[in-house]
C-alpha cells in the first residue's frame, strides 16, 4: 500500500464529523486536547480580567470601585477560575493533545471517556459563570472556609455554586487522571521501556496520581459543607459536635499538592523544551524522575503548613516546617539538572528559551518566599497578608504560566504546521516579565507593611497608597502582554505560512509526524529504541508514514492501537477503539442534569438525573466488546498478538485500578474526618453511641462473603467455558442483602441534624449503600452479557472488572460495618 | 508494574509514617497521657521516638532490599531511581520526624 492511500484509509478511519457537529461526537484526542487548552484559556482572560478589576479597586485608597459583596465575589472566582478552571484543565488539555504523540501510539486509553471529561468540565465551569454574571457568585475565598461558608453565615446560593460546580468539574479531572495514568504505562510505542519514556510523561504520570489522591479530600469536604448546607448535617458546626477545622484539612490536604499538581506538568515543559533550545539532552535524567515523584509525595506532608496559626500542638507544627523546608531539596535537584542542561549545551534564545528564562527568575523567588512561610515564627507574622498572596503568584505564574507560555510557542509549529512570522512574542514577553515583577514584588512589600489580603478597600494613613498604585500599574502592564500573546497566536493560525516539519530539531516522537498532525498521529507505530527516537533515526518519519512500523495496515475500517508491558514496553495485545459518538457529552448532561437539581434544590429531579446516568453508563460499556471470539492478529515485525479483551489485565481493568485508587483516598479522607471530629472536635462524645446489632454485623459480614465468592466462582466459571448465571444470581442476591442492612442501619441512626457523629454514619452507610447498589448494577449487567454471548473464556475482561469492584465493596463495607457497630460494643 | 512501586515504595511508607507520627502526637495530645512519664521521659515522648526509630527502620529495611539481587529491578534505570527514592524517603523520615527529638509535645 502506498503512503498516500494509507493515509486516507487511515484518515477515514480516525477523522471526526465534518464541520460542528464533529465537535460534539469528536472522541479523538488531538481534537478534545485542543477544546481543553482553547477553553482553558478563555477562562484564563476572565479570570486576568477579574484580577484587572481586583487591582483598580485596590489602586487607590477609599475606592469606589465595587463594593464588598461584588469584590468578594470578583477576588473569589478569580482564585476560584484561575486554580480549578485554567491551570489544572490547561495540564489535562496539554497532557490529552500530546501525550500519544509523544509516547508513539494513536490515542489514549479511553477517547470516549476523555470526551466527557471535556464536556464535565464546559459545564462546570459554565455553571459558575453563570453565578458570575447573575451577581450570585461565589464568595466566601477560594478555599471557603466554613462557619463563613456555612449556612448561618451564607445562607444565600453563591457557596453551593463553588460547592457543586468545581465537584462538577473535578469530574473532568478525575478522569484524566484516570486516563492518563493508564496510558502512559500501558499505551506506549514498542519498545518504549520506563528508562526510554519522554520526561514529560513521566512528570505528566506523577502529577495524574497526584490528582487521584490529592482531589478525593476536596470532593469529600465539598460534599460533607454542601450537606450541611442543604440538610443541616452538622459536620462543621462546633456546638454540634462538628468543627471548622475538618474543613481546613480536607481543604489543604487537597490544597498543597494541587500547587505541585500545577506545577509539576511546567516542570516537565521545561524539562521537555529546554534541552532542544540547547541542542542537547537533559541533565540527569533518571535524577529528575526520582525528584519529581519525591516532590510530589512530600507535597502530601505539608498541608498543616497553611494552618500553622490555627493552634494545633508545637510538635505538629514542627513536623510540618521541617517537611515544608524539606521540598526545596528535590525542586533543588531539578534547577540544578536544568542549570546543568544549560551549562553543557548551547543555548539558543528562541522565544520559548525567553520565558524558559523568565520562569527560572519567577520560580526560584517563590521557592525562596516559600521556605520563608514554611518557619513558623515568620509566617505568624505574615498569615493571611498581601506577602502570601504574593509568594503563592510567584510559584504558580513563574512555576506555571512561564513554562506554559514557553510550550505554547515551542509546540505551536506542530500544531499548525506554520513558521513564526511576526515578533510580538517577543514584546508580549518583556511586557509580561516587567509587569508581573512589578505587580507582585510591590506586593510582598505591602504585605510586609501589613496588608491583609481579601481587603476591599484602605485608609490613605495605612501607608500602602504608593505600593498599591505601582502593583497595579505593573498588573496592567502584564495584562497588555498576555493580550499581546493572544494576538500573536491568532495572528499566527491564521495567517503564518507553512513551516518545515521539525523546525527546533528535536528528538521527541511528536516531531515525527505530518503537520498540523492528522486524527492517526502515525501511519503505523514506530518502535524506540532510544529516548530521542528521532534524533537517532531522522528518517523515521518517513519509514512510518511506508507502513514499516507497527498496524501499518488498515483493517475493517477499526481504529487499532498497541498495549504493552509497563515495564519493558513490549507489544502485548492489539485494542481496538470505539468510533465518534455524542454518548460523552449526553453524559455530561445527564451528569450536569444531576448537579443542577441539588444546586437549585429539586430533589425530585435527582433520582431522574441518577437513572439516566446509569442508562447511559450501560449503553457506554455494552457498546464494548464482541459477540464472538477473535484470533490473535498480526501487527507488524512478524508479532501476532492477541485482542485485550481477553487479557486478565485489560484496560478497564487498569482503568478501574486507578478509579479505585481515588475512591480508597476518599473513603480514607471520610474515615481520617470521623477519626478527626472523634478525637478533636469540642462537644464529644455525642449524646449516645449508635445501637450495635449483632444481626446486622452477622448478616452484613455473611452477605460481604458470599458476593465475594460468588463473583470468584463466576470468574472460574467463566474461565473454564461455563456459563455462571448462578453464581451471578447468587451474588446478586447477597450485594442486596448488603444493601439491605445498609438501609437498616441508615434508618436506625438517631437524627443527623443533631450531632455531627450522627451525620458522620449516615454518610458512611450511604457510602456502603451506593456502592453495594453500584455492584449490584454491575452484577446485572454482567448476567446480561452473559445472557447475550458477550463472554467466553477469551472474553473475560469483565469478569475481573466485576471482581475489582466487589472486593472493593466488601472492604468499605466491613469497615464500615466496623465503624458503625464496633464502638457501642466494646464501650 | 512492580517496577513503578519499586520507585514509589520508599516514599509512600514515609508519607504513611509521617502521617502516622503527627496522628498519634494528636492522639496522645487529646486524651491524656501527657504527665504519665517512664523514669526521666515521658510516655508521650518514649512513644513518638519509638514511631520515629520504627519508621526509620523501615526505610533502612527498604533501601537495603533494593539493592539486595532479589527485590532489585533487573533494569539499571529503576534500580538507580528506585535507590534515589529509597534515599529520599530516608532523609525524609530522618529530617521530618525529628521534631519528635527536640520539641515541646503539645
Amino acid at each position: 500500500m502506498r503512503a498516500l492511500e494509507r493515509h486516507r484509509k487511515l484518515t477515514a478511519i480516525w477523522s471526526s464529523e465534518p464541520g460542528f457537529r464533529g465537535w460534539f461526537s469528536t472522541v479523538n484526542h488531538t481534537d478534545v486536547g485542543k477544546l481543553f487548552l482553547v477553553t482553558a484559556f478563555v477562562f484564563f482572560l476572565i479570570g486576568g480580567i477579574l484580577a484587572m478589576l481586583i487591582r483598580a479597586q485596590l489602586a487607590t485608597p477609599h475606592s469606589a470601585f465595587a463594593g464588598p459583596e461584588i469584590y468578594n465575589q470578583i477576588f473569589t472566582m478569580h482564585g476560584t477560575i484561575m486554580m480549578f478552571l485554567f491551570a489544572i484543565p490547561t495540564f489535562e488539555g496539554l497532557a490529552i493533545y500530546l501525550l500519544p504523540k509523544l509516547l508513539g501510539t494513536r490515542d489514549l486509553a479511553y477517547p470516549r471517556l476523555t470526551s466527557y471529561g471535556y464536556w464535565c468540565y464546559l459545564f462546570g465551569g459554565s455553571m459558575l459563570l453563570v453565578s458570575m454574571v447573575l451577581g450570585i457568585a461565589p464568595n466566601g475565598g477560594w478555599f471557603m472556609y466554613p462557619p463563613l461558608t456555612g449556612p448561618i453565615y451564607s445562607p444565600g446560593i453563591n457557596t453551593d455554586f463553588w460547592l457543586i460546580g468545581i465537584t462538577f468539574v473535578e469530574i473532568s479531572a478525575m478522569a484524566a487522571a484516570v486516563e492518563l495514568c493508564v496510558s502512559i504505562l500501558k499505551y506506549r510505542a514498542p519498545g518504549m521501556s520506563l528508562d526510554k519514556m519522554p520526561i514529560f510523561a513521566w512528570y505528566a504520570l506523577v502529577t495524574a496520581l497526584m490528582i487521584l489522591t490529592g482531589f478525593p479530600p476536596l470532593i469529600l469536604g465539598s460534599i460533607l459543607l454542601e450537606l450541611e448546607r442543604a440538610f443541616g448535617l452538622p459536620f462543621f458546626q462546633a456546638d454540634l459536635g462538628g468543627d471548622s477545622l475538618l474543613w481546613q484539612h480536607l481543604f489543604w490536604l487537597f490544597g498543597h499538592p494541587e500547587v505541585y499538581i500545577i506545577f509539576l506538568p511546567a516542570a516537565g515543559v521545561i524539562s521537555t523544551v529546554l534541552p532542544v533550545m540547547c541542542r542537547t539532552t537533559l541533565l540527569g535524567y533518571g535524577w529528575v524522575v526520582a525528584a519529581a515523584v519525591a516532590l510530589a509525595f512530600l507535597s502530601f506532608a505539608l498541608w498543616v503548613h497553611h494552618m500553622f496559626t490555627t493552634g494545633i500542638p508545637h510538635m505538629s507544627l514542627a513536623l510540618f516546617s521541617a517537611a515544608s523546608t524539606l521540598v526545596a531539596v528535590p525542586t533543588g535537584v531539578q534547577i540544578f539538572a536544568w542549570i546543568g542542561t544549560l551549562w553543557k549545551g548551547r543555548p539558543e534564545l528562541h522565544l520559548p528559551m525567553l520565558h524558559i528564562l523568565g520562569f527560572f527568575v519567577t520560580f526560584v523567588i517563590g521557592g525562596l518566599t516559600g521556605v520563608m512561610v514554611a518557619v513558623v515564627p515568620f509566617d505568624w507574622q505574615v498569615h493571611d497578608t498581601a506577602f502570601v498572596t504574593a509568594h503563592l503568584h510567584y510559584v504558580l505564574f513563574g512555576g506555571f504560566v512561564f513554562p506554559i507560555l514557553a510550550g505554547i510557542y515551542y509546540w505551536l509549529p506542530q500544531v499548525t504546521g506554520r513558521k513564526r512570522f511576526f515578533r510580538l512574542g517577543e514584546i508580549a514577553f518583556a511586557l509580561i516579565f516587567i509587569g508581573f515583577h512589578l505587580t507582585f514584588l510591590a506586593m510582598h512589600w505591602v504585605g510586609l507593611l501589613g496588608q491583609r489580603r481579601r481587603i476591599d478597600t484602605y485608609l490613605p494613613e495605612d501607608g500602602w497608597t504608593t505600593v498599591n498604585l505601582v502593583s497595579s500599574v505593573g498588573s496592567f502592564i502584564m495584562a497588555m502582554g498576555i493580550a499581546i500573546v493572544i494576538l500573536d497566536v491568532v495572528v499566527h493560525v491564521l495567517t503564518a505560512t507553512r513551516g518545515p516539519r521539525n523546525p527546533w530539531g528535536a528528538g521527541t516522537l511528536e516531531w515525527a509526524m505530518i503537520i498540523p498532525p492528522p486524527a492517526y498521529n502515525f501511519a503505523s507505530l514506530p518502535h524506540v529504541a532510544s529516548r530521542d527516537p528521532l534524533a537517532d533515526d531522522p528518517d523515521l518519519p518517513l519509514r512510518l508514514a511506508r507502513g514499516e512500523g507497527y498496524l501499518g495496515e488498515p483493517r475493517e475500517g477499526r481504529r487499532e492501537t498497541l498495549m504493552v508491558d509497563v515495564s519493558s514496553g513490549a507489544p502485548e495485545a492489539l485494542v481496538v477503539y470505539p468510533a465518534n459518538t455524542r454518548l460523552p457529552v449526553a453524559m455530561a448532561a445527564m451528569t450536569g442534569l444531576f448537579f443542577l437539581s441539588l444546586l437549585l434544590k429539586f430533589y425530585w429531579a435527582v433520582p431522574i438525573a441518577l437513572a439516566g446516568v446509569a442508562a447511559l453508563a450501560w449503553r457506554w460499556v455494552w457498546q464494548l466488546g464482541r459477540s464472538v471470539d477473535e484470533a490473535p492478529a498480526p501487527v507488524g515485525h512478524g508479532i501476532t498478538l492477541p485482542s485485550a479483551l481477553g487479557a486478565d489485565r485489560s484496560p478497564g481493568w487498569w482503568g478501574t485500578s486507578f478509579l479505585l485508587v481515588a475512591n480508597g483516598t476518599f473513603f480514607g479522607s471520610l474515615l481520617f474526618g470521623f477519626a478527626f471530629l472523634w478525637t478533636v472536635a469540642p462537644g464529644w462524645p455525642p449524646p449516645a453511641l449508635f445501637e450495635a446489632s449483632l444481626g446486622e454485623i452477622a448478616v452484613g459480614v455473611a452477605a460481604l462473603a458470599v458476593t465475594v465468592a460468588a463473583v470468584e466462582s463466576a470468574v472460574r466459571t467463566n474461565r473454564a467455558g461455563g456459563r455462571p448465571l448462578a453464581a451471578l444470581l447468587a451474588g446478586l442476591i447477597a450485594v442486596f442483602c448488603v444493601v439491605a442492612v445498609c438501609a437498616v442501619m441508615m434508618a436506625r441512626i438517631p437524627a443527623p441534624t443533631e450531632h455531627a457523629y450522627y451525620a458522620t454514619l449516615l454518610v458512611l452507610t450511604g457510602y456502603a449503600l451506593f456502592h453495594a447498589l453500584l455492584t449490584g448494577l454491575m452484577f446485572a449487567f454482567l448476567i446480561a452479557r452473559v445472557r447475550a454471548g458477550f463472554t467466553s473464556p477469551s472474553r473475560r475482561a469483565e469478569f475481573t472488572i466485576v471482581s475489582l469492584w466487589t472486593k472493593y465493596l466488601v472492604l468499605t463495607g466491613a469497615l464500615v460495618l466496623a465503624a458503625c457497630q464496633l464502638p457501642d460494643l466494646f464501650t | 508494574m512492580t517496577d513503578v512501586m519499586r520507585i514509589v515504595l520508599s516514599p509512600l511508607v514515609w508519607l504513611a509514617s509521617f502521617s502516622a507520627v503527627y496522628g498519634l502526637n494528636g492522639l496522645l495530645c487529646g486524651h491524656g497521657l501527657v504527665d504519665a512519664a517512664v523514669g526521666s521521659l515521658s510516655v508521650q515522648r518514649a512513644i513518638l521516638v519509638g514511631a520515629y526509630g520504627l519508621a526509620l527502620a523501615l526505610q533502612a529495611a527498604i533501601l537495603v532490599g533494593l539493592h539486595m539481587p532479589r527485590f532489585a529491578s533487573s533494569s539499571g534505570f529503576v534500580r538507580g531511581v528506585s535507590v534515589a527514592t529509597g534515599m529520599a524517603g530516608f532523609v525524609a523520615a530522618a529530617w521530618s520526624l525529628m521534631p519528635v527529638l527536640t520539641t515541646s509535645l503539645c
